[in-house]
């Protein structure tokens, strides 16, 4: 019993320094950093399937993305930073802290459409990449919906 | 032998009517499900913006009952309409209230539009001219104020229905062939000056909501000079 709770302990500590410590102001920077950078590259995906096609843009833009994806940015949503500053005011809602559920439904929805896009992108198909584009917005949306204050 | 009957809604009033219908159900529709249905949610509000434009010209020097004068709510006829003391044909004092309210609201959410942003990769076609921030505070408008003009909608349609079933008066008929039965005046005015007048002040106001005069982006850099990294 002791020893198990020793065990238990101690691969608490251990995965609390294996997780580097975050600040709560950085956490919401980096929450920030994220998204913006996301968006550069959403915007280069739509000049691209909009306008002239180039396939290396695309495929840069898409695995940034998926990379950001995957990169367990809900680590950074650690408790107590549903309100706070980090480059601006932070437009989490309390809810997503709460609804662990639906956090998780829309967060693997936005994984899946953003390894599929950049899957598509790899292909060069304009018109498929363009389509991708759209529910990748839509897996966006989902999030934006539920768990950011519109003000 | 046939009932008499007057001429209430003019053509372009009726085309108004439900064009708009169309372009809000296919605005809520479009904005709820996002994606890429959003470039169609903002094409659908550039078509608004030449409806409301129209609606508010037509309003002026379109035919009697579509003129905003002749159905002008006030306090006073309103109090007469609840008494029962009103007479009259058109759009009642309390379905005039209905009227106004709809056409701002509506016309809200067309110009909040045009500078919104969605985060992700839309921007309204006016954005550039406001800036993040304010394009920030107007989009939350826009999905503040579509709540109402939901709800605004939902009343009208069931004052439509109130109307039907308990005063036995079917208010759609006469918005779908212009023909209303009873005894009265007909429409008069708004002729063909007044409608191109119109229609050339819709198509402006939807260039000009088009940002299409909005100075070109400067060209990206050449390829070439793009680094690696």
């Amino acid at each position: 019993m002791k020893s198990k709770l020793l065990l238990a302990l101690l691969s608490l500590t251990l995965a609390g320094t294996a997780a580097a410590q975050v600040k709560p102001e950085d956490a919401i920077k980096f929450r920030q950093s994220g998204y913006t950078f996301m968006a550069w590259n959403m915007a280069r995906i739509k000049a691209n399937v909009e306008g002239t096609y180039n396939k290396e843009e695309v495929i840069k833009a898409a695995n940034a993305i998926q990379a950001i994806a995957n990169s367990g940015m809900g680590a950074l949503y650690l408790p107590g930073t549903d309100k706070g500053k980090g480059w601006e005011d932070t437009r989490v809602k309390p809810e997503l802290f709460t609804n662990k559920e639906g956090v998780a439904k829309v967060g693997m929805a936005f994984n899946k459409e953003a390894n599929e896009m950049a899957k598509v992108a790899a292909t060069g198909d304009q018109a498929a990449a363009k389509e991708q584009f759209g529910k990748l917005g839509g897996s966006c949306k989902g999030c934006h919906d539920d768990f950011k204050v519109k003000k | 032998m046939t009932s008499p009957r007057i001429r209430l809604w003019d053509l372009p009033t009726r085309i108004f009517h439900w064009g708009l219908v169309l372009c809000i159900a296919g605005a809520v529709i479009s904005g709820q499900i996002g994606g890429g249905l959003i470039e169609w949610h903002g094409r659908i509000g550039l078509a608004v913006v030449g409806l409301i434009v129209f609606r508010l010209v037509w309003g002026i020097v379109g035919s009697t009952y579509a003129r905003f004068l002749h159905f002008f709510p006030t306090p006073g006829n309103i109090k007469a309409y609840l008494r029962g003391d009103w007479q009259g044909e058109g759009h009642n004092p309390l379905g005039a209230l209905a009227v106004f309210g709809l056409l701002a609201l509506v016309a809200i959410q067309a110009v909040t539009g045009l500078f919104s942003n969605d985060d992700i990769a839309f921007v309204g076609p006016l954005f550039d001219l406001v800036g993040r921030d304010l394009s920030n505070r107007l989009t939350g408008i826009h999905h503040l104020a579509s709540n109402i003009l939901i709800g605004l909608v939902v009343l009208h349609i069931a004052a439509v229905m109130f109307y039907l079933h308990a005063r036995k008066q079917n208010l759609v008929k006469p918005m779908i062939t212009g023909w209303k039965e009873g005894h009265g005046k007909s429409a008069s005015g708004g002729g063909a000056v007044a409608l191109v007048v119109a229609l050339v002040l819709a198509v402006g106001a939807v260039y000009g909501a088009s940002g299409a005069w909005l100075p070109e982006p400067p060209p990206p850099p050449p390829t070439a000079e793009t680094p690696s990294w």
